[in-house]
């Protein structure tokens, strides 16, 4: 019979420096020592692992993608708010603390691929409901159902977690801390610019002196698209591939489906817009149809309202994530020294008329856990 | 302080020709072919560094912000439906992913088929597609092997030649996608870190598709 020589195999599978020899390790008593290391690293009691519960049986904790904020991360959360809040109440937005549980149809209104989401459960008359999965068609809904009585432009502001499912084995979280604002009943250019100038400012307080903020229209490229004269399915198949930036894929497509070459080189031009104002002038160059060139015209109104910020806008017009829920100007704000992403925002002038409200509005949001992460 | 642009190599067989197509594109990594265990891999310039994973958990470092980007086949993106962008098809690793069935069999009508395969979601979009709805069995690997031991009536796999079918005595009923590597990127990464990916993005369309 052949035999293998092994070298002995060491290892510190507790990760707290000590070398475990696996070879010689007693079989009655696989690795007594580490487990302290064990409870230690888990956070739960030595009475409880002493006591067998470890293993075998439930202990108490969190199910998966939820987590305690405890002392320091709690502190750091509230001083955010509170700079957040400071900010917002001296720039006369007032707080609202929406309901954590909705009927699940609330998200049959405005953003669709929160529905989807939702995390959803059965009331005592078996109506759907679900855990606030967004607080924009919340704060739609509290507007929208408090007309006449308030007098818009109404300006407010909340904070608290929002629940989505993720997938198992996720690394993301399903409770995510937010904080926003919103302006309804505000009209472009100055609602925008007061909507993005309060939402940098409270960057700024909050500690994020290197934010900065990606800005779109979304009628740039809707003009550009319109003018190619498609029908929806083709329509879905185009934006798919602008939105995960294969232009070879897109001209490609695009070619198939006969669209002319000048017009092609437009939605090539297009997908190098990111930059200063240079980048606006060159789609202003390279877009002919109105729509798109009216909505190049309110980003250059936007950057003109707002001489502060100049240097902290990057126009990127080739981002066109969420394109189908925002109808105007399109924010990302990003903190480049955290290579983080830390919220976003835009108009949705369609979302209070589904609320039975013809309303304009313009709001931001952004993860506070991000926010709470970097430092 | 911004770190490196952090870029995943798929381990395996698409590793070589990955770091062939960089190398083309002016993007060197001295360490990528010795018998180096480093974790993290440098390149010449010191703009970059590479991280070789394994291909099916690059979309999920790459999606979650672990990596700013990746290389990676089709295949695995679309079974982990991952929201990244894709702004470079690298050409390498070209493949087939087909609707396999021993020669013999005659697929039962109905939703009595059994499908075996390491893309559950990729099949079931597959078939829900048209308007069927088989009972698929996930395996990790030897998918061919499956109908011969009465496990399922029929693969979803990967087809390179054909060779494999052939030798398990099963022809493609047919084509679910084609396959190739592409290079992915991260969200975030592409605006914060703008000026390194588009870069890696421009040598790489160079070397792909004006300098083949």
């Amino acid at each position: 019979m052949r035999t293998i020589a092994r070298a002995p195999v060491r290892s510190d599978v507790w990760g707290d420096g000590r070398l475990t020899d696996l070879e010689s390790a007693n079989p009655e008593k696989p690795f007594p020592e580490c487990r302290e290391g064990l409870s230690t690293f888990l956070g739960v009691g030595r009475h409880i692992v002493h006591q067998g519960l470890i293993m075998g049986e439930r202990t108490i904790g969190l199910p998966a993608g939820f987590r305690d904020l405890i002392f320091d991360a709690a502190e750091r959360r509230r001083h955010i708010e509170n700079q957040f809040s400071a900010v917002l109440g001296a720039a006369s937005y007032r707080e609202v603390i929406p309901s954590a549980v909705e009927y699940l149809d609330l998200y049959a209104r405005g953003n669709q691929g929160v529905r989807d989401r939702a995390i959803r459960f059965l009331d005592r008359d078996d109506a759907l409901l679900a855990l606030r999965a967004d607080f924009t068609p919340a704060v739609a809904r509290i507007v929208a159902g408090r007309l006449p009585d308030l007098h818009p432009p109404v300006r407010l502001w909340y904070s608290g977690p929002v629940f989505r499912k993720t997938g198992r084995h996720s690394a993301q979280y399903r409770e995510l801390a937010q904080i926003g604002a919103e302006l309804i009943g505000g009209e472009p250019p100055a609602a925008d610019a007061e909507i993005l100038d309060v939402a940098l400012e409270c960057l700024v307080r909050a500690g994020f002196a290197d934010a900065s903020v990606h800005v779109n229209h979304a009628g740039i490229f809707r003009g550009l698209v319109n003018s190619l004269g498609l029908e929806p399915a083709r329509l879905a198949e185009i934006r798919s591939a602008i939105d995960r930036k294969d232009m070879r894929a897109l001209d490609g497509r695009l070619e198939e489906l006969g669209v002319h070459g000048s017009v092609r080189a437009q939605v090539g031009a297009l997908s190098r817009c990111v930059g200063d104002e240079r980048a606006l002038e060159d789609a202003a160059g390279s877009l002919v149809n109105g729509e798109s060139r009216t909505a190049i015209a309110a980003l250059e109104g936007l950057a003109a309202a707002l001489p502060r910020w100049k240097g902290r806008i990057v126009y990127d017009l080739t981002e066109i994530d969420e394109m189908e829920y925002y109808t105007g100007v399109m924010f990302t704000f990003l903190s480049t020294k955290h290579s983080a992403e830390l919220g976003r925002g835009g108009r949705y002038d369609s979302l209070m008329h589904e609320f039975g409200a013809d309303l304009p509005a313009v709001g931001f949001s952004f993860s506070m856990d991000t926010l709470g992460e970097c430092e | 302080m911004t770190r490196r642009v952090l870029i995943a190599l798929p381990k395996g067989r698409l590793y070589d020709r990955a770091v062939g197509l960089l190398a083309r594109g002016g993007i060197r990594i001295p360490d990528a072919a010795g018998t180096s265990r480093k974790l993290v891999l440098a390149d010449e310039q010191g703009r970059y560094e590479f991280v070789p994973l394994k291909p099916v958990d690059i979309p999920v470092y790459v999606e979650s912000g672990a990596m700013d980007a990746g290389i990676v086949g089709s295949d695995v993106l679309r079974e982990l439906e991952s929201d990244v962008y894709e702004p470079v098809d690298l050409g390498i690793g070209r493949c087939r992913l087909v609707l396999a069935a021993p020669e013999s069999c005659v697929l039962p009508r109905g939703g009595a088929l059994r499908v075996a395969t390491k893309y559950p979601r990729t099949t079931e979009r597959f078939f829900r597609g048209k308007h069927a709805h088989p009972h698929i069995v996930r395996l990790d690997g030897s998918v061919e092997i499956a109908p011969l031991l009465g496990l399922a009536d029929a693969i979803v796999d990967l087809v390179e030649t054909g060779r494999t079918l052939r030798e398990n005595g099963m022809c493609v009923v047919e084509e679910v996608s084609t396959v190739s590597a592409k290079l992915i990127v991260n969200r975030t990464a592409m605006k914060v870190k703008s000026d390194d990916i588009r870069h890696l993005i421009t040598q790489l369309d160079t070397v792909v598709y004006e300098d083949p």
